[in-house]
């Protein structure tokens, strides 16, 4: 396959970290724009016009979340921060700000590759493409509003497949609880997450092979829930196929 | 001779007056006036003719005598008032600078001990008499004092002044030795820290009065300082929770930063190197890369424990309470633990019926995680770990069971305290101490129970944590009907 490269843009100060992105990026056809700083990353994203932001938080001039929001500001690239703390709050608070997701340190880079790929192709997917978003064995067909598992079409309530929708259209990505609860209840019970964890409960038990080990609508504790394009390895962490 | 005679006669007696004064000043009003006595008879028997006789032959010279043991009285009483005067001023001179040093004493105390040694010596200085501390307890009992003994009626009404709690002073006559004991209840306005006994000894009504009321004054003065150290001692607890506070933000901060940073670039190198096509194909290359990573998570999930472990110690656990689904919990810490738990199999056994729990899941994933390593510490390769959720009324209980070397009767008083490994596997199965110390603290902080059961060594054990779960009613968990 011959694809232009994607560029991704590093922000992060510790050189060996960034050593080891690039690599790990350049092994998979990325090509590679490091920034030590957020002054010097702020330039690049305006500058060189990365597809795809890595992004520290901890930076030595300015906070990952102030560059995040700078960026915001006037481009939807999509970002990746990377961190040490993971504090749940401080997570949602950056989806909020509008990352499209996050990595906890130390980590491998196959998670961190699996994140991009899919921030990527939310980014660029356009209207004329496929509408069908397909996760493992499952296939949500977001025009006709079907839905089927290993090719048998199932029956899904409105608001299970409201749920099952915004999660396809972010597959791969997190989307959190106040977001989920904003779009399914619009009105009166936006707070109470207790109904989004009843409802989940019930759209695994239709697409799920194993309702109580999930592997395609997994969650991420404290934050949200992700619908997962590859069926999740329980044991984690497989190294992803090699592109060509 | 003649001629000076009667000059001597009238100067002598006045020369006598001299040991009249001397014994006034020194001694009081009953020597001086036994002092004017023998003075006049001297004078009298040496120098008024007939000398060396009692007798005295001119009337005019026995009144002469008279006179001057009339100013011999008098000056002797005179002096001796002054004596008094005297005295009284360097006794109350005296009783300053001891209430000064006392207050000074008390400024300088930082601690209750401190104080109560600072009373006894100051009540023993002014008073002569000793004064017995009782300690308050805890449990709002008082200790029986160390120095001392303390009558039986003043211990009895002791416990009586306590139950009354009062500041004033309440008396007490030790019928053996007739001394009056006084007693006040010192306290802070926080808590009642003991009581002071004092013996005034016996005396009149009036000198007991007036001890009594040195004594007030002294006790109000213990009273203010009571307070004032009641003061400090929050501001010095403030102070350290503070400290304890930016140690643990410092650890949090830097020392996770700093021990994380490495493990991230060691953990993320060896992905990358995992995902060469050189490595993937060798199979040696590959096991190396994969110790690397298996190692890299053991020092992550011990980094992790200690500063849950600091988390703790600095009492900073406040749990982010959310609704979460338990299954979610136990899937999370599964995963989370993976690359430990590969040399057992693990079987979930989740009831279809389980509530909502109310918890920080953060948190509970973490004890479980804990309750999950242990299990696979204690269990050997290849034995089944059983990851259980069940419902019991509207509580959730989570168990971990293994099938591992058990728990003895002796071990089991000792399970949650921290630091605390049994002897048996000190040697053979490593570890910190921690893991569970951590589990016990983070559900406790959830409004969680946990516990351990064994049939016995070598048998196996199952942690159990019980969590409140969601009073929601059953249709509204499982069934469809909700849209």
């Amino acid at each position: 396959m011959n694809r232009p490269a994607n560029s991704v843009l590093l922000i992060e100060d510790e050189s060996k970290i960034r050593r080891f992105l690039r690599a790990g990026f350049e092994l998979q056809g990325y090509s590679v724009i490091e920034a030590e700083n957020a002054t010097d990353g702020l330039k690049a994203a305006t500058f060189s016009a990365p597809d795809l932001i890595i992004l520290d938080l901890n930076l030595p001039d300015l906070h990952g979340s102030e560059v995040l929001e700078r960026i915001r500001s006037w481009s939807n690239v999509p970002v990746i921060i990377l961190s040490i703390v993971s504090s749940e709050d401080e997570k949602v608070r950056l989806l909020q700000a509008g990352a499209d997701d996050y990595v906890v340190k130390p980590f491998g880079m196959a998670e961190l590759l699996a994140r991009s790929e899919a921030a990527l192709r939310r980014y660029f997917k356009s209207a004329t493409e496929n509408p069908v978003v397909v996760a493992g064995p499952l296939s949500v067909d977001l025009v006709t509003r079907t839905v089927s598992l290993n090719k048998q079409p199932i029956r899904l309530t409105r608001k299970e497949y409201r749920l099952l929708h915004i999660l396809a259209t972010h597959i791969g990505l997190v989307v959190t609880h106040d977001q989920l609860l904003k779009d399914i209840w619009s009105g009166n019970q936006r707070d109470n997450i207790q109904y989004l964890r009843i409802l989940v409960r019930k759209l695994r038990q239709k697409i799920e092979t194993d309702p109580n080990r999930p592997r395609l609508l997994v969650t991420e504790s404290g934050v949200g829930y992700r619908l997962q394009a590859r069926l999740e390895d329980i044991a984690a962490d497989s190294p992803p196929e090699i592109l060509k | 001779m003649l001629t000076e005679q009667p000059i001597a006669a009238s100067l002598v007696p006045i020369a006598y007056l001299v040991p009249v004064i001397i014994a006034a000043t020194r001694w009081g009003i009953w020597p001086a006036t036994l002092a004017s006595i023998v003075s006049m008879a001297e004078a009298d028997f040496f120098f008024f003719p007939p000398i060396f006789s009692f007798q005295v032959d001119d009337p005019q010279e026995v009144i002469d005598l008279l006179l001057f043991l009339v100013v011999a009285l008098v000056s002797s009483n005179l002096a001796s008032r002054l004596r008094q005067e005297t005295e009284t001023l360097r006794q109350r001179e005296r009783d300053i600078q001891n209430l000064y040093d006392f207050s000074r004493r008390l400024a300088a105390c930082f601690t209750v001990s401190e104080l109560v040694s600072a009373i006894d010596n100051y009540l023993a200085q002014t008073l002569g008499q000793p004064a017995v501390f009782f300690a308050a307890r805890s449990d709002g009992q008082l200790e029986q004092p160390k120095s001392g003994p303390v009558p039986k009626a003043v211990r009895e009404s002791v416990t009586s002044a306590i139950a009354a709690a009062g500041n004033s002073v309440r008396s007490v006559i030790d019928a053996s030795t007739q001394n009056v004991w006084l007693l006040r209840v010192v306290s802070s306005e926080t808590a009642i820290l003991g009581l002071v006994a004092v013996n005034i000894g016996a005396g009149s009504t009036d000198t007991l009065a007036i001890k009594t009321h040195r004594v007030e004054a002294i006790l109000e003065e213990v009273s203010l300082t009571l307070q004032r150290i009641d003061i400090e001692k929050a501001m010095e607890d403030a102070r350290l929770r503070l400290q304890a506070q930016l140690l643990r933000d410092a650890f949090h901060g830097t020392l996770s930063h700093e021990l994380r940073t490495p493990l991230a670039t060691i953990r993320g190198s060896a992905s990358v190197l995992d995902s060469v096509p050189v490595i993937q194909k060798d199979e040696r290359a590959r096991s190396l890369v994969e110790a690397i990573t298996d190692e890299v998570a053991e020092l992550d999930g011990f980094i992790q424990s200690l500063l849950n472990a600091t988390r703790v110690t600095a009492g900073g656990v406040t749990p982010h309470l959310e609704w979460t689904d338990p299954r979610d919990i136990l899937n999370a810490a599964i995963k989370a633990r993976a690359r430990r738990l590969v040399a057992h199999k693990i079987e979930t056994e989740l009831a279809d019926d389980l509530p909502l729990v109310n918890v920080d899941s953060g948190l509970i994933e973490e004890s479980c995680g804990q309750l999950l390593e242990n299990a696979a510490k204690y269990s050997p390769s290849g034995s089944t770990i059983v990851v259980s959720a069940r419902r019991k009324q509207n509580d959730v209980v989570l168990s971990i069971s293994d099938q591992g070397v058990g728990i003895t009767v002796d071990e089991q008083p000792h399970l949650g305290r921290r630091l605390f490994r049994s002897q048996r596997h000190q040697a053979s199965i490593p570890g910190s101490g921690l893991g569970f110390w951590i589990a016990s603290i983070f559900v406790g902080a959830n409004g969680g129970t946990i516990d351990i059961t064994s049939p016995g060594q070598g048998l196996g054990a199952t942690a159990s944590i019980t969590l409140p779960g969601s009073a929601m009613k059953q249709y509204e968990l499982t069934g469809t009907t909700h849209e």
